[in-house]
């Protein structure tokens, strides 16, 4: 079962490919192939998301068309400008797999690893 | 008086000289579990202590005021202290604003710790949601893939919350490594590490200059680090967590095969995996915490449960 969130996660991949600002109706047509889903589900996930600040919308005629705010790729270097530097004054709970790695211990792993791979190979 | 000094003495004690004791009773790693029971353990003992010195004084304060009130008079004004004086509604209004303002000072700092603690939590389910919203599914459904250069690997909590990948990871590790980083972030979810380090780092912050409180949060991390990779230890193996962590530190692929030959050991964390050390010190080590962490909840439940009545004994014997 896919929860809301995941609604969410998919429209906004959907705007980011989209080829310009894209409507609740075009969006609705591509998902209703995929999965059964209603015209207002998809309606009030892009106002939530537009709610978020994920989506830019303008009036166009009765319906808006749909932008997003930032590239996908913009989003990713945000969000790894804040994991690695854990998010400032409130700093956020993050546990990073190697994180506390300064440059000495970096070189000496490096140093580890070229020795494995020369033994490896010979 | 007497008690409250001795509990509050207690504190000081733990807060400023047990720090060293217990980072050379964790330094390697041996029982990284029981290691960080021993911090927390220290961190709420000290918390209790100062609480009940506190509270004693309050209720000293509460049923012996006007002998208080002398008691403060004489120590400030010597001899110039006459009834008169001490008994002047003057005195004991000025007395009554120093409690309050000390009562408030105490609420601030809990205030600010709250928040602080709130306001992290927030950043981080923003930054969680944000990273399912942006990242692609990992097939599995398992972790979040983000496009990046440089290779990471980190997990988020909320909810629900997110472990992230970034690209860059994906490259330089092979399934079972892959297997290996999931298990060590899944073990730091499961075992809610990020509540520990955030409620160390909110103490650190309210009580900055006391050894114990800001000692602990890279302490506590390091060892959340080191439970987490036992766990993921158990679940793949050793070799490929290793493996997993070098090519992660590095950015470069590492074959699995050549590191059962290695006995090189870089840092802590891959040493303790890589070189365990002869069971008699784990046992040693072990008791040692076990020890310590009994003898932190001895003192800090007689320190809770016997503050009140001792106050009260204590004015019905002066």
């Amino acid at each position: 079962m896919r929860g809301f969130g995941d609604l969410e996660t998919v429209i906004m991949h959907m705007v980011w490919d989209h080829d310009g600002p894209a409507t609740v109706r075009e969006l609705f047509d591509k998902l209703r192939q995929e999965r059964a889903i209603a015209y207002t589900t998809v309606m009030s996930t892009m106002d939530n998301l537009h709610r978020k600040g994920w989506l830019d919308r303008a009036k166009e005629g009765k319906a808006y068309r749909y932008t997003a705010t930032a590239s996908r790729e913009e989003y990713s270097a945000r969000l790894m400008r804040e994991a690695l530097t854990g998010g400032g004054d409130a700093e956020m709970v993050l546990s990073h797999f190697v994180a506390d790695m300064d440059g000495a211990e970096s070189e000496a792993l490096r140093t580890v690893v070229r020795r494995l791979a020369g033994r490896g190979s010979e | 008086m007497k008690p409250a000094l001795l509990v509050f003495g207690y504190g000081l004690v733990v807060a400023w000289c047990l720090p060293a004791l217990l980072t050379r009773l964790t330094a390697a790693g041996l029982s990284a579990r029981l290691g960080l029971a021993a911090w927390l353990a220290a961190m709420v003992s000290v918390l209790a202590s100062v609480l009940s010195a506190i509270q004693y004084l309050f209720t000293a304060a509460v049923t012996g005021w006007p002998h208080l009130a002398e008691a403060v008079c004489r120590s400030v004004a010597g001899g110039a202290c006459t009834t008169v004086v001490y008994r002047s509604a003057f005195f004991e209004l000025a007395l009554g604003v120093a409690a309050i303002a000390a009562a408030l000072a105490l609420a601030v700092l809990a205030w600010r710790y709250g928040r602080r603690v709130q306001r992290a939590q927030r950043r981080t389910r923003a930054h969680a949601e944000a990273a399912r919203i942006t990242g692609r599914r990992l097939p599995g459904g398992a972790a979040v893939v983000l496009d990046a250069a440089r290779p990471a690997a980190y997990c988020v909590p909320g909810r629900p919350a997110a472990i992230v990948l970034t690209s860059a990871a994906l490259a330089v590790l092979d399934p079972g490594q892959l297997a290996a980083v999931l298990a060590h972030e899944r073990a730091h979810l499961a075992g809610r590490h990020h509540l520990l380090i955030g409620l160390t780092r909110g103490l650190a912050a309210t009580f900055p200059g006391v050894p114990l409180f800001t000692q602990a949060p890279a302490e506590v991390a390091r060892l959340a680090e080191m439970c987490a990779d036992d766990a993921a230890a158990r679940r793949s193996s050793r070799p490929m967590l290793v493996a997993a962590l070098l090519a992660m530190g590095t950015g470069a692929a590492v074959p699995a095969a050549a590191l059962a030959a290695t006995t090189c050991a870089v840092s802590a964390r891959v040493q303790r995996l890589l070189e365990p050390a002869p069971r008699g010190r784990y046992v040693g080590n072990r008791v040692a915490l076990v020890a310590v962490i009994l003898l932190l909840a001895a003192v800090s439940v007689l320190v809770t449960c016997y503050a009140g009545p001792l106050a009260a004994h204590g004015l019905g014997l002066r």
